[in-house]
């Protein structure tokens, strides 16, 4: 009787090491078809870094910072105005957009859930979130440029701030729903109301997300060329009226590298190194704030 | 008990500790049975036969009383369930003390026979043995209502109780009669009078007994209570 | 179902529930519960899932206004008043009524605002008597000696039983009247579960508690009157030591004992 039971578990031993044994073999072909995938994608990326700092950093020095955008050929010049453009624009679409991005998120948030205007609200901000940048561009230059006659670069803070809205709606309700409703409750079982359990409780918990989200936002605005050609357009000389046009990094690099000028291509290379490198910095630090406070 | 605890475990314990009480309870029963056998025919032998079973009724006592407290802390058991295993730790002292009677009147019976006592004096064992024959079936109607959880018939054997305390009381002014008429048997008498008192005494265990059953049943402690109030208790 | 005990002469009695009828939408889950509180007594409420406890509980402090399909039909009185009505504002209801879960929660702040996130909601008080509120509040849940040290740091960097007791203090410092405890055991450990049932037993002497629990031995040892409840029905209401000695339903028997169907 035990001879046959332990011919039986011999035998089941056998089948299972064989299963074993065809598995681990499925196991190393897919683990070498993931790392071939990975590597295809990561040789991409490198590449493009190794060219770009290999382009740009010819092009780094002071005055880059300092030199305004010169004229073809010249022998001097910098992107001091695109730079400080960019910088003017980006922040101030940010300092409009965040705050209507994080109300309205709030809104969907804590308000919203019933009820017909959630549903449409959220529905149209999925839209937007998806459309094209040109699109926004072209309707800011239909109802502000062209009204005004003339590009500006409030027009380009507002077609870049219309980008950040839906962004910073989408990362803020998100954020929001992310933060569990025992701790609302908790906050509501003191006596607390709604708009203090929000602002004191729901929105401080979920921070850490919701800065994550503006971040991300302003890392992308930082590289939109198509909402700003038809807005801010782009100006050779120093100004910081916004409403005259306005050079920005992305169009700047737009209107050199495609120039048969060598000086030109040049600063755009620069260029092209400089918001690669700003928009790393954004997202790392994105990255780095969202780990270390959940 | 009629339905079953979720845990059939607990169940089988409860079970096993009730069925173990039945048989101290016999055994006791058996004891005293076996006490007076050796009382009416002066039987040595059948005394010391008792005397060597009392051992086994306090080795019961303790291996249930460990069984009990296992139970308790494993369990932590409420209502009904705590109400039992209470009532049943002090009835196995109730049994145990029936198991003392019993050796006592066999310890009696020895003494009396040792100083020479027989059948040839007249003494009145024919009515102890009646009076522990009302004692006996007593503790085994107590014994049956625990069996069965039977409120009223543990009633009744509070009531039998007053009819072995009169058979007692009966007893005594025969012995003082029957001394006063012939001193020479006045040692034997006043051992008839201890045997006479501890089968009184069995009956009271038997109504302790019946006692803690109603307690089990109706949750109410009726002991020390007058017989009209444990009436409406189990009504 | 009308269970309503007469409670012993000298009990003053807190909050009463009169007819009260709860819907989750349509599904009709506390059935006429009528029910007297005693002040300053522990009230446990047991029975197994689903039968409407931490319903109930949740009535009291009208939590469940915070959800649009959830209503409650009936009166609940506390002191005469009854809360259910809409002209009683909900915060100050909430501020005599206070309440701790089962997950302990705190809020993102230090230890020391998180208490005081509460007081400073109805009262305004000076630094130093803030400062003495939030050290009573700490010891009244003892845990004053652990975290007088650390006033400052994160409330989240405590363990699960202090956390809990955070809450508890958290809940106290508004000097309430009724504390409501809605399993707050259920996440902890058995030592820290050993201190909060000590706690309970000492913040008698200052409030009415009711507390939820699934654990029963919990109810038996802490309480003063349990409830017992099952399918939205109150089964059972009594002193608890009689109610775990003799419970006058055989219903209640056969949860107690550990008889299910």
């Amino acid at each position: 009787m035990s001879s046959v039971a332990t011919s039986q578990a011999a035998q089941h031993q056998a089948q299972r090491m064989r299963k074993h044994a065809a598995r681990k073999r499925v196991n190393a072909i897919a683990l070498v078809l993931a790392l071939a995938a990975m590597s295809f994608g990561l040789f991409w990326l490198i590449w493009i870094l190794i060219e770009t700092v290999r382009l740009g950093l010819g092009g780094m020095s002071i005055a880059l910072f300092t030199e305004m955008t010169p004229p073809p050929q010249a022998e001097i010049g910098g992107l001091s105005n695109a730079i400080f453009g960019s910088l003017l624009m980006v922040t101030l679409a940010t300092l409009l957009g965040t705050p209507i991005g994080i109300l309205a998120g709030i809104y969907l948030g804590e308000y919203g859930q019933k009820g017909w205007l959630g549903s449409v609200t959220r529905f149209i901000n999925d839209i937007l979130l998806s459309a094209p940048s040109i699109v926004i561009g072209l309707f800011i230059y239909a109802v502000v440029v062209a009204q005004v006659k003339s590009f500006s670069g409030f027009a380009g803070v507002l077609a870049l701030a219309l980008i950040v809205i839906p962004v910073v709606i989408r990362t803020t309700e998100n954020m929001l729903s992310l933060i569990p409703n025992a701790l609302r409750e908790a906050a509501y079982a003191l006596g607390t109301p709604k708009w203090k359990v929000i602002s004191s409780i729901t929105l401080k918990a979920a921070r850490a997300g919701v800065i994550t989200g503006i971040l991300l936002a302003l890392a992308r605005i930082a590289g939109e060329t198509a909402p700003l050609l038809f807005t801010a357009l782009s100006n050779q000389f120093w100004t910081s009226d916004l409403r005259q046009p306005m050079a920005s990094l992305p169009v700047t690099i737009f209107k050199f590298a495609m120039s048969p000028y060598e000086n030109w291509q040049k600063l755009a290379w620069a260029g092209v190194f400089l918001i690669t490198f700003g928009v790393l910095v954004l997202n790392i630090l994105a990255r780095v704030l969202f780990r270390n406070k959940s | 008990m009629t339905e079953k605890h979720l845990s059939t475990q607990f169940d089988a314990e409860l079970s096993a500790i009730s069925t173990r009480v039945l048989e101290m309870g016999g055994l006791a029963e058996s004891q005293v049975a076996q006490a007076i056998y050796a009382l009416v025919n002066f039987s040595s032998e059948t005394a010391s036969q008792v005397l060597q079973g009392e051992e086994r009724v306090n080795q019961l006592e303790i291996e249930i009383d460990r069984d009990l407290s296992t139970i308790i802390a494993r369990r932590q058991p409420t209502a009904r369930d705590l109400r039992l295993l209470i009532a049943i730790s002090k009835t196995i002292g109730n049994l145990e003390r029936v198991g003392d009677e019993a050796a006592r009147i066999g310890r009696t019976v020895q003494r009396l026979i040792n100083s020479g006592v027989s059948s040839r004096m007249r003494l009145p064992v024919v009515d102890v043995s009646f009076e522990a024959s009302l004692a006996i079936a007593s503790l085994r109607k107590a014994l049956d209502a625990f069996a069965r959880l039977d409120a009223v018939k543990a009633l009744e054997v509070i009531k039998d109780d007053n009819q072995i305390d009169r058979e007692f009381d009966g007893l005594m002014r025969q012995l003082i009669t029957y001394m006063m008429e012939d001193p020479r048997t006045i040692s034997a008498s006043i051992d008839l009078v201890f045997v006479a008192k501890a089968i009184e005494r069995i009956g009271d265990h038997a109504k302790n007994l019946a006692e803690q059953i109603i307690y089990i049943v109706k949750g109410t402690d009726v002991r020390h209570n007058s017989l009209e109030h444990v009436e409406s208790v189990v009504r | 179902m009308d269970t309503r005990v007469d409670l012993p002469v000298g009990e003053k009695i807190k909050l009463s529930v009169r007819d009260l009828n709860f819907y989750y939408g349509a599904f009709h889950a506390l059935k006429r519960i009528n029910l007297d509180i005693p002040e300053r007594k522990v009230t446990a409420f047991i029975g197994p899932s689903g039968c409407g406890k931490s319903t109930l509980l949740r009535t009291f402090n009208r939590m469940f206004e915070l959800y649009p399909e959830q209503r409650a039909e009936g009166q609940i009185l506390v002191d005469g008043e009854n809360i259910l009505e809409s002209k009683h504002d909900v915060s100050l209801i909430r501020a005599k009524i206070g309440m701790v879960f089962q997950k302990p929660t705190p809020f993102p702040m230090s230890i020391y605002d998180n208490i005081a996130f509460g007081v400073k909601l109805f009262e305004t008080l000076p630094r130093a008597e803030m400062d003495e509120r939030v050290e009573w509040a700490l010891k009244k849940a003892a845990l004053w000696t652990e975290v007088k040290d650390k006033l400052g740091q994160s409330g989240s960097g405590l363990s699960g039983g202090q956390q809990q007791r955070l809450c508890i203090a958290r809940g106290v410092a508004i000097k309430p009247e009724v504390l409501l405890l809605d399993e707050p055991c259920s996440a902890l450990d058995p030592i820290s579960t050993g201190k909060i049932e000590e706690l309970i037993t000492e913040l008698k002497a200052d409030y009415t508690v009711a507390i939820v629990t699934h654990n029963m031995q919990q109810a038996a040892r802490c309480s003063d009157y349990t409830a017992y409840m099952y399918l939205g029905d109150l089964i059972e209401f009594g002193p608890t030591s009689e109610l775990f000695m003799k419970p006058k339903k055989k219903d209640t028997e056969d949860y107690i004992t550990g008889r299910f169907g």
